[in-house]
């Protein structure tokens, strides 16, 4: 076992796999008992959701929450519009920063460790500290309502992200890589589209689910910069839903919203969460 | 015949870097600089939102301002409070991932599921939770007899902080403990090996070898969670809307309002400047520290 | 013979353009005869989920008498505060996608100093203002000019058990200290758990609780024409003082520092409490019935110092018309429609609101639903408007977060009012 497993620090002793069951429990406990207790209330009736003492398990499965919030609110149009906003922002900012993570990664640039430690202490910062400057521009350009106000900030906010990822990718590339593509006859362009994207294809996928979750999941831009029920992102949708409805307790719909609006992002974890791992941690640590 | 080539791969350089550079001055550094130029003007419903120039009036009126302080205070409790949180429990998680045991792909790719989804719809999964009459919370400890009556986590000032920490601790704590799985996994097996023939107990390893070549990626952990917990803002809006009684208002929460409720610009601005330079200096601090504990690393040890 | 066939098809062609051309002219004559159907305009509006829910027969009223228009409610939270907000952001931004503005009394000011609200001052005649109550109209009007149409009225109320009241002997109470000498006799005499229910959460509910105490010590918070803050002065003191007092004689349940309007109701519908500080919407409420204190009590204006006359503070919504909607013909016929007789008839007997004209007051139908109606106009008439300053939101919030540190202990009365002083000159200053 501990042969196989090589990332294991110690050989393991019998009495210690007992406490390391019981910490792996706990720690699956705290991470989906939150998210599953939100599928149950999502799955109850009106009357299990606000039964005193609670109701564990619904007695009764029904469905009319997610019916309801499809019916009573455009909520497909949300969720189609965070697909939206989140995609072209993610394409966009993959466009603009790989080339320039390249630049900083290989092209020997005067003041490059200002840029990269500009990039780097960019990411620092909140976008509580940006949203004044940015509603001015918005206004000037009457960008109100629209998709474009959502996709500049999220490309930018993305951006230093994908540079930094982008940059620790291409350094780990042979350097002579280009140098014989070159000698093999490529030009520039044939290079860059022949040999170094289908390489960098798995650190783009990387970048690009990490933009894609940061951009649905962006929550004070949208909340200023969209006041069209129609253009409204889901985050912004469903903390606007809580208290709208007044003879009962809303939280059946609440649930059965947080469980549509967070599925896309469920299903992402699920299948890449390796390259998730290896974004952020090229991202924080060799930044 | 060289300095030509590399004119020109220069030239590409920043062709290839001006777009990213323009929209980063144009998303971070415009706002920014726009907040310096707008907190020395009074721009309010009093001047029916035209600007007014005011020096450092709105510096002056920070100083007055009760509740900007109130709102510093709570802003560095819930960074403190949950960023050491976060660390602890992070570092315990990886630590328990970086373990052998069976299925534990399936085991990470579940601790990492909080970190992924949107904070706002998080935040209404709690809320519900902590409900006072209907809240799984309360009825879990009374069932367990700990508490006698439901407690109101989110209405009563004393509690509502601590609950609003309590899901910044449950979102963010993956994102720490991934940064410290891929230290752990960095660390060579061979050295505990060497630790364990001198005879040391795990604590003593774990105290001397984990912690130490740990700390790098704990300081920049704990950097990343920092600027972000200071920024607080979906969590708190959705959760308390800084009630009750401003108990959990944050800075954040603050700017926003002075600039989206009470429309004042200038006012506002200057409030952004002042988180600006809070954040700054407390990041310069930590890089200080991170460049000397690697000054320090780099002398003393040879590898 | 091509040309002749082109002659013939031009001769065809032009008579068919003149066939096209008389059906034209017969369409747009026709079509202003019948009503030829046009895409009627929309009109959008906002309002809380509450409103939307029981204003639907107001819209389908309007939409029945005016085919041309559509009315589309979009159904915003609950809390006033958050719609407040949605509907700032929405102007703020520009290309607002609201037409209609339903308004609180404490926002006209706001929104009407930021420029986003049609003057309606000329577009109606004076005549059609004489039947609204001037109280309710001046709640509409910034700097002198008309913003808002009332369509809802409002004023706080003391709500109290007639019943226990009368059993003990027990006049109801005219000054603060009557109220917490009845509160305690029946406290004594174990007729009720608790004395007396106000709004003490840190929230809009607790500025309007204070006004009316403050308007009872006869002081004053700010005064709109010269912007004096009145709230370090004695009788502001001797306000939070007498809140204070309620919960630490026990007249108030310890929780009270933590109700909103309907921690409130709940507590006095139950009979747990003989007086409640609430709005008019609880009458009917606590009336219904499946009350358990249904007939059992009364209402009348808040208690005063001795010597001086109460004041209610004074609520309400009406309607706006905002300046970039492209149809503003259109949205002041709506407006028009929501504050005249006919709507505020419907909305009063069907939701117990109280109507912003006189001649509804007396209405044989309204009185016969709410008896307590005709007693509610003088209090509305007398009723006072929080200040009508454009910083009101900013100015309300100081003022509660020093009302809730002074009620909770955190803070001494006296140090709270000054500071609260101190904060609100500076905000007044910056003008």
């Amino acid at each position: 076992m501990t042969l196989v497993q090589k990332d294991a620090p110690l050989d393991v002793v019998p009495p210690r796999r007992w406490g390391l069951a019981v910490a792996v429990g706990l720690l699956l406990i705290f991470s989906l008992a939150p998210i599953l207790w939100q599928v149950l209330t999502s799955l109850k009736t009106n009357a299990d959701i606000a039964a005193v003492p609670n109701v564990y398990f619904p007695r009764q499965l029904t469905l009319e929450h997610y019916i309801e919030l499809f019916r009573r609110r455009p909520f497909l149009r949300y969720m189609l519009n965070s697909a939206f906003v989140a995609s072209v922002s993610t394409l966009l900012c993959l466009l603009i920063g790989t080339p320039a993570a390249y630049a900083l990664a290989r092209l020997r640039l005067p003041g490059e460790r200002f840029i990269l430690a500009g990039v780097l202490i960019v990411t620092l910062f909140p976008y509580i500290l940006l949203f004044l400057g940015l509603l001015e521009l918005v206004r000037t350009f009457g960008l109100a309502n629209t998709y474009l106000a959502l996709i500049v900030p999220y490309t930018a906010m993305n951006l230093p992200l994908t540079i930094l990822v982008m940059r620790s990718f291409f350094q780990q590339l042979p350097r002579d890589l280009e140098d014989s593509a070159k000698i093999d006859g490529y030009n520039t362009g044939q290079m860059l589209w022949q040999i170094l994207l289908p390489l960098t294809l798995p650190a783009l996928v990387t970048t690009g689910i990490l933009a894609f979750i940061a951009a649905w999941n962006e929550f004070i831009f949208a909340l200023t910069f969209i006041t069209r029920e129609s253009m409204k992102t889901v985050p912004v949708a469903v903390a606007q839903l809580s208290g709208t409805a007044v003879f009962e307790i809303p939280y059946g719909a609440l649930a059965a919203a947080t469980v549509v609006g967070t599925l896309p992002l469920v299903i992402l974890v699920l299948l890449f969460q390796r390259r998730i791992v290896q974004g952020l941690t090229a991202g924080a640590v060799k930044g | 015949m060289n300095t030509t080539l590399r004119d020109q791969e220069r030239r590409t350089g920043w062709w290839l870097l001006t777009p990213a550079l323009l929209l980063l001055l144009l998303v971070y550094a415009y706002p920014i600089a726009r907040s310096f130029g707008l907190s020395l003007v009074t721009q309010n419903l009093g001047t029916e939102l035209q600007p007014v120039f005011a020096g450092l009036d709105n510096y002056s009126r920070m100083a007055l301002d009760g509740r900007f302080w109130q709102t510093i205070g709570n802003t560095v409790f819930f960074t403190v409070v949950s960023v050491i949180l976060e660390l602890l429990l992070g570092l315990g998680i990886a630590l328990v991932l970086n373990q052998a045991f069976p299925s534990r792909g399936a085991v990470r790719t579940i601790a990492l599921l909080p970190w992924a989804l949107p904070t706002a719809l998080i935040a209404t999964t709690w809320t519900w939770i902590f409900n006072d009459q209907f809240g799984v919370w309360n009825d879990i400890l009374l069932r367990l007899g700990l508490i006698q009556t439901g407690v109101n986590w989110l209405g009563d000032p004393n509690w509502a902080m601590w609950t609003v920490i309590a899901a910044d601790v449950w979102k963010t704590t993956p994102f720490i403990a991934i940064l410290l799985l891929a230290g752990l996994q960095s660390i060579p097996p061979d050295l505990y090996e060497a630790h364990a023939l001198d005879g040391a107990t795990r604590w003593q390893s774990f105290y001397r070898i984990t912690l130490p070549l740990l700390l790098p990626q704990i300081l920049i952990a704990g950097l990343f969670r920092f600027a972000q917990a200071f920024g607080v803002f979906d969590l708190v809006q959705v959760m308390t809307g800084g009630g009750p009684g401003g108990a959990t208002e944050t800075v954040s929460l603050y700017i926003y309002a002075t600039i989206m409720r009470y429309l004042d610009f200038g006012y506002g601005a200057a409030l952004v400047v002042v988180t600006f330079v809070i954040l700054s200096l407390a990041v310069a601090l930590a890089t200080w520290g991170l460049a000397r504990l690697r000054a320090v690393r780099a002398i003393g040890e040879p590898r | 013979m091509a040309a002749v066939l082109n002659l013939r098809s031009w001769l065809s062609r032009r008579r068919y353009l003149v066939g096209l051309a008389i059906l034209c002219c017969t369409a747009v004559v026709l079509g202003n005869l019948v009503a030829w159907p046009q895409p009627p305009i929309r009109l959008t509006m906002l309002t809380s989920a509450l409103d939307a829910e029981q204003g639907r027969s107001l819209v389908a009223a309007f939409e029945a008498k005016n085919p041309d228009i559509k009315i589309d409610v979009i159904e915003g939270p609950t809390g006033s505060n958050a719609i407040e907000d949605l509907y700032t952001t929405s102007f703020l931004l520009g290309g607002s996608p609201y037409d209609l503005v339903m308004m609180d009394v404490v926002w006209l000011p706001k929104f009407a100093a930021a420029g986003w609200l049609l003057d309606l001052t000329d577009q109606i005649p004076a005549a059609d203002l004489a039947d609204f109550m001037p109280a309710d109209l001046d709640g509409g009007r910034y700097n002198g000019k008309l913003y808002r149409l009332p369509i809802r009225s409002d004023a706080q109320l003391l709500f109290y058990r007639q019943d226990w009241l009368e059993q003990a002997g027990i006049q109801p109470p005219e000054t603060f200290d009557d109220l917490i000498a009845a509160s305690q006799q029946l406290q004594q005499a174990g007729t009720t758990k608790w004395g007396y229910v106000w709004q003490g959460r840190q929230f809009e509910g607790l500025t309007a609780v204070f006004v009316d105490v403050l308007a009872g010590y006869g002081g004053f918070w700010v005064n709109p024409k010269t912007l004096e803050v009145g709230l370090d002065r004695p009788e502001a003191v001797e306000a939070v003082q007498f809140l204070r007092r309620t919960i630490e004689q026990g007249v108030s349940p310890p929780g009270v520092s933590n109700y909103q309007h309907e921690d409130a109701r709940r507590l006095f519908q139950a009979g747990e409490a003989a007086f409640m500080h609430n709005w008019p919407y609880a009458y009917p409420l606590s009336n219904a019935d499946d009350s358990p204190i249904k007939g059992k009590f009364a209402i009348k204006t808040m208690v005063h110092a001795p010597g001086l006359t109460s004041a209610a503070c004074l609520g309400g919504w009406g309607l706006g018309v905002a300046k970039s909607t492209a149809h503003p013909e259109a949205a002041l016929r709506v407006a028009q429609f929501y504050a005249s007789p006919e709507a505020q008839r419907l909305s009063s007997l069907e939701n117990g609101y109280l109507p912003t004209r006189r001649s509804l007051y007396s209405d044989s139908e309204i009185v016969a639903k709410y008896p307590y109606f005709p007693s509610m106009m003088g209090v509305v008439e007398k009723a006072v408007l929080r200040p009508p300053i454009a910083q009101y939101a900013q100015a309300s919030d100081i003022l509660q977060r020093y009302l809730s540190a002074a009620i909770t202990n955190r803070m001494d009365a006296e140090a709270a009012m000054m500071a609260a002083a101190t904060e609100t000159r500076a905000l007044l200053a910056r003008n």
